[in-house]
């Protein structure tokens, strides 16, 4: 009897293919957490999702946008510690508390907008090309070639460029370049999986190439693309706040690369804080994602088993 | 598939991959709106702005502009860059040096490092040394490298006072002359301590900087293929002849762990470009990266095409570069797949 659900290294018994999964989700999620380093970035992930969703609470809403920093013009540049700005304010009055904290909601919503657009157009692209095969595999493959051809920062600087100066902007320049490594990864993975001998007896059996497809094909090659998509939640976050620290995003904004270009020109004057804070959260937000998917790796893929 | 025969069919991707790169390079100039914006005057006259348009070629069909623009590249001739005031091809030439020159101590501080820590790492596999420079490694790609720029100079700039800004000190550099715009090598030329002195102080922290985020993907990449060495039978042949541990991992793993190594060399260069324009803009550094931001600002469509091209181009041939060394230097890689 051929096998139906993912070639697993564990002995699974099987209860019908959910059942199946269901217990591999299990012994994933007990090995991933048995990694200091992984559990250390759940924490860390946990802590920023609950800073974007508490900062309307936290903090009173700049109205009408929230998304905007508000301004006290009369505490310019005070230093953490002060009353009502525990993270100093910028030289245009901002409040870097506030910009912090608003700062991870702007981020949670690009790098969930980002990642699900890249990841569905890269499944899509990327099994055309797998699955179908042929002639649209090399012109589709071709086309990926020219776009991983430009460096990725580059890429998006130059879109976002043309485009102008806005955080929409920002946000549509990271889709057109991220959706390039999913495809490849999808198209890979496919073209292996296909010369399954399960896909074979799924074909005997008289299945039609989409339910393969759906059903036997695409679930086995999804891992590498969720590997992959957790290092892009954090790696979308830290390429749009380079995008917005050079200046693509609107002045004012409530996002860590604006904050810290904002701070950048009161360092030589002993300012430090309104550049560090924001970094700091920049840096943590990518550092978090890619432990985890770090970890996910270890698990997922048996080539770097027990490394 | 020989890999005279792998070469060649590169060789022959190669125009293809670029004539698309430039293809998409144009078609970005293009979406944003007309690109004369940058070169007009509030002054000028509805019949001097189509006399620009005209003497530019932006009335014509825009294939026929792209074949314009095309055949400019092929004879060095790029427009002409408003932000820095000449034509883009001598904007890009006076500045080349300046970011290359960047680059290779970068490279230099990435391979080093990368090399050394990956190596320390996997000898101790699965203890606190190995832990911490996985989590050293994980840093460092996940560094906001503008963030990273700024608390150096918080640190060496502004407190401790150690380093300066720029390229080099205004009356140093007066003193010898710069035939190759590369300053460490023009100092040397001119066979001047002081000045190489003062060219490796202003380098030291951008290259560190810039280093940095490659060095984290060149130690993961070691550590994990010299992991795979040190299981192979040829190591424990080395050991049960009586070699030293230090030996074995010298002469035998580590440079055969070199060898999958050279393939991250290629993803560590486009880091080390990429990360150039940030870095330039921080430490006010005269290369290209910061020519990119300003036309990137204000909107100078030649002088962005230029960069989008010139980089890629230069990233695809350190690719190939890299690929066929690697395709040399370990035979079991399967060529074409």
């Amino acid at each position: 009897m051929v096998e139906l659900s993912a070639p697993s290294r564990l002995p699974l018994p099987t209860h019908g293919p959910l059942a199946v999964r269901a217990r591999r989700f299990a012994e994933v999620a007990r090995q991933v957490l048995r990694n200091p380093t992984t559990v250390a970035g759940l924490v860390i992930i946990v802590a920023l999702l609950a800073m974007a969703f508490l900062a309307p609470l936290l903090t009173t809403p700049n109205a009408p946008d929230p998304y905007q920093m508000p301004r006290d013009w009369t505490m310019r540049d005070v230093p953490p510690g002060t009353p009502g700005h525990p993270l100093g304010t910028t030289s245009t009055g901002g409040d870097v508390f506030y910009g912090v904290l608003w700062g991870a909601r702007t981020s949670l919503q690009l790098s969930v907008i980002v990642v699900s657009i890249t990841v569905t157009v890269g499944i899509i692209v990327g099994s055309l090309a797998g699955f179908i095969g042929g002639k649209l595999d090399e012109i589709l493959m071709r086309l990926v070639d020219v776009f991983l051809a430009i460096p990725e920062l580059i890429f998006a600087l130059a879109i976002a460029a043309v485009l102008g100066p806005s955080f929409s902007n920002i946000i549509f320049a990271l889709a057109v370049v991220f959706w390039v490594k999913y495809a490849r990864i999808i198209r890979g993975q496919i073209i292996h999986i296909k010369q399954n001998d399960y896909v074979d007896a799924a074909r005997v059996t008289g299945d039609s190439r989409f339910s393969i497809y759906r059903k036997d094909v695409l679930p086995n090659s999804i891992t590498p693309v969720m590997v992959q998509a957790t290092m892009d939640m954090g790696g979308i976050v830290l390429t749009a706040a380079t995008l917005s620290f050079i200046g693509l995003a609107e002045a004012g904004l409530a996002e860590w690369g604006v904050l810290v270009s904002d701070g950048q020109a009161g360092i030589s004057a002993g300012r430090w804080w309104a550049s560090t804070f924001p970094g700091l959260m920049v840096f943590l937000w990518a550092l978090a994602f890619n432990l985890v998917g770090d970890g996910l790796r270890d698990v997922l893929d048996p080539r770097t088993e027990g490394r | 598939m020989q890999i005279r025969e792998y070469i060649l069919r590169r060789l022959m991707i190669l125009p293809l991959i670029v004539v698309g790169t430039s293809i998409i390079v144009f078609t970005l100039s293009r979406v944003g709106g007309n690109p004369i914006a940058i070169y007009l005057e509030h002054e000028m006259t509805p019949a001097e702005v189509a006399e620009i348009e005209e003497r530019y070629g932006l009335n014509d069909p825009l294939p026929v502009q792209y074949l314009a623009w095309a055949g400019g590249v092929l004879t060095g001739d790029m427009g002409w860059s408003a932000v820095s005031a000449q034509p883009v091809t001598e904007a890009l030439l006076d500045r080349v040096g300046a970011t290359l020159e960047l680059a290779t101590f970068a490279a230099i501080v990435a391979i080093t490092m990368g090399v050394g820590l990956g190596t320390f790492g996997g000898a101790r596999r699965d203890r606190l040394p190995d832990h911490l420079t996985r989590v050293f490694s994980i840093s460092g790609a996940s560094m906001p490298i503008f963030w990273f720029a700024i608390l150096l100079l918080i640190l060496f700039w502004v407190n401790l006072g150690w380093v300066s800004i720029g390229r080099s000190d205004p009356i140093i550099f007066a003193t010898i002359a710069h035939p190759t715009g590369l300053y460490t090598i023009d100092a040397l030329l001119a066979g001047s301590p002081s000045a190489f002195l003062d060219a490796l102080r202003y380098m030291a922290l951008p290259a560190i900087t810039l280093g940095f985020g490659a060095t984290a993907i060149i130690a993961r990449m070691m550590r994990s293929s010299l992991v795979e060495e040190l299981n192979e039978d040829y190591v424990d042949a080395a050991r049960a002849k009586g070699l030293p541990e230090r030996l074995v991992l010298r002469r035998h793993a580590r440079r055969n762990a070199l060898i999958p190594t050279v393939t991250v060399i290629g993803l560590g260069f486009g880091f080390l470009l990429q990360g150039t324009v940030v870095v330039e803009i921080i430490f006010r550094w005269p290369g290209l990266g910061r020519w990119m931001a300003d036309a990137v600002l204000r909107g100078d469509q030649a002088t962005i095409m230029a960069y989008v091209l010139f980089t890629s181009i230069l990233f695809l041939a350190v690719n190939l570069i890299v690929d066929v060394m690697y395709a040399y230097l370990d035979r079991r890689v399967v060529l074409g797949a």
